[in-house]
């Protein structure tokens, strides 16, 4: 988004309509609104009523700028409370996704779906973050019977990807005895497929990754290693054509973790190197490019180059992301056979994480931590 | 459940950039004070859009 859209020109005209405010919610200052606002997913847009410091709508993941131009317009008429019928019931959906309470967002969304015709502008939308919602609630028959029937509405439009994706990804959680997860899977598949056979360039190219990982995910499921290593290789080729016409490394090192990902899915890190070599020269102050050096060195076993590298990102990174960092270099410690390393790089990584302010502070991952020093200890 | 969007930003890093570009603060005005951002979004009447991201 930084790179790709909030760049794009067409954007300008809205500048003096907000105000417009980044948070890094890596950093301590901001652990408070990450908690306030319940942005755990990332990156998530809010516009904000400034009186009541309230979402009046929120957006989470990526969007192209179109999508974003609808986003703008839709929280500044939530602001200002000028609005009709359906766009008064997607507002109090939109509040309540707001405030993460995803089960009452789940039933709003519902009712300001079944005023809105299919038409809507906010249709793709209202669905996308229904969808959303019914995964947090664990509503996964739910979220997929949803996706295969709005599809079909949807897949000329911006939302076809991600609607797609997110529908299978829902199916295939579905408990294998569930009489409808066979045939809401094949729908999906082949709604996924036919996004990928003809691309739309007015979709967010993670959304499109989004799409290939979650057909591999599938196949890996049906266990059809060919199957999912063909379309492996499919993602990878699209992200590299992707990063190729980047213009500036910031839009190419977009693509990096994807890329990185794919690559270690297929059991070839080896590829993630020169890129990331690349961006480690282009972005000297960012340490993701040196982070994922060491998660693709430990991969080729070159552990000595992992642990430079782990040094290197360690020397630049803040925040939370530590944690991701610390552990791996207490792996790559691990596999060396060096143990006394290892429990000295989990030890830090459960001192930062039990230092975290509240917002960045989880419970659920200091009992995680502690729990691999304990079995590195034994 | 891999990649229904925001599950696999999270989970992925996905893709959210590490710094803010020199270009990206061309064509908006962005700040990174939350208790600026709303003081002035009250003084001038304007709703605030708020950007949330990591460096991951």
């Amino acid at each position: 988004m930084r790179a790709n859209v909030f760049t794009d020109k067409a954007l300008g005209r809205y500048a003096g309509q907000f105000v417009w405010l980044s948070l890094d919610v890596e950093k301590a200052e901001n652990a408070p609104y990450k908690k306030k606002y319940a942005a755990d997913a990332l990156p998530m847009f809010f516009v904000l009523d400034p009186k009541t410091e309230k979402a009046a709508l929120r957006w989470v993941g990526g969007a192209t700028v179109p999508q974003l131009q609808k986003i703008l317009a839709d929280g500044a008429a939530a602001v200002k409370g000028t609005r009709g019928k359906v766009e008064t019931a997607l507002a109090r959906a939109d509040r309540f996704y707001g405030e993460g309470a995803y089960d009452r967002a789940a039933a709003a969304y519902r009712e300001a779906i079944a005023q809105a015709p299919p038409t809507s502008p906010r249709y793709g939308r209202s669905v996308e973050s229904l969808l959303y919602s019914l995964y947090e609630t664990r509503d996964y028959a739910g979220c997929a019977k949803t996706a295969a029937d709005a599809f079909p509405r949807l897949a000329k439009t911006p939302s076809a990807a991600n609607v797609a994706a997110s529908g299978l990804s829902c199916a295939l959680e579905l408990p294998k005895e569930d009489a409808s997860r066979a045939g809401l899977v094949e729908s999906l598949v082949k709604d996924s497929r036919s996004v990928l056979a003809a691309p739309r360039r007015d979709i967010a190219p993670d959304d499109i990754s989004s799409v290939y990982e979650t057909l591999a995910s599938e196949r890996e499921e049906a266990k059809d290693e060919a199957g999912r290593k063909t379309i492996l290789q499919d993602r990878a080729r699209f992200l590299e054509a992707a990063a190729a016409r980047a213009k500036t490394p910031d839009a190419r090192a977009v693509y990096d973790s994807h890329r990185l990902g794919t690559y270690l899915d297929l059991g070839e890190p080896e590829r993630a190197i020169p890129m990331l070599q690349a961006s480690e020269r282009d972005l000297p102050g960012d340490y993701n490019p040196s982070a994922r050096l060491a998660v693709a060195y430990r991969a080729m076993k070159k552990y000595d180059d992992a642990i430079a590298a782990s040094d290197r990102a360690l020397a630049k990174a803040y925040g939370p992301r530590k944690l991701g960092i610390l552990q791996t270099r207490s792996d790559i410690y691990k596999e060396m056979g060096n143990l006394p390393e290892a429990r000295k790089a989990m030890q830090q990584a459960v001192e930062l994480a039990e230092s975290l302010p509240e917002g960045q502070r989880s419970e659920k991952s200091i009992a995680s931590l502690k729990k691999k020093l304990d079995t590195l200890s034994q | 459940m891999k990649t229904i969007r925001a599950a696999g930003l999270a989970l992925a890093g996905a893709l959210a950039l590490a710094s803010p570009s020199a270009a990206a603060r061309e064509v908006l005005p962005w700040v990174d004070d939350y208790s600026k951002a709303v003081a002035e979004a009250r003084a001038k009447n304007l709703p605030v859009f708020v950007e949330a991201w990591a460096p991951w």
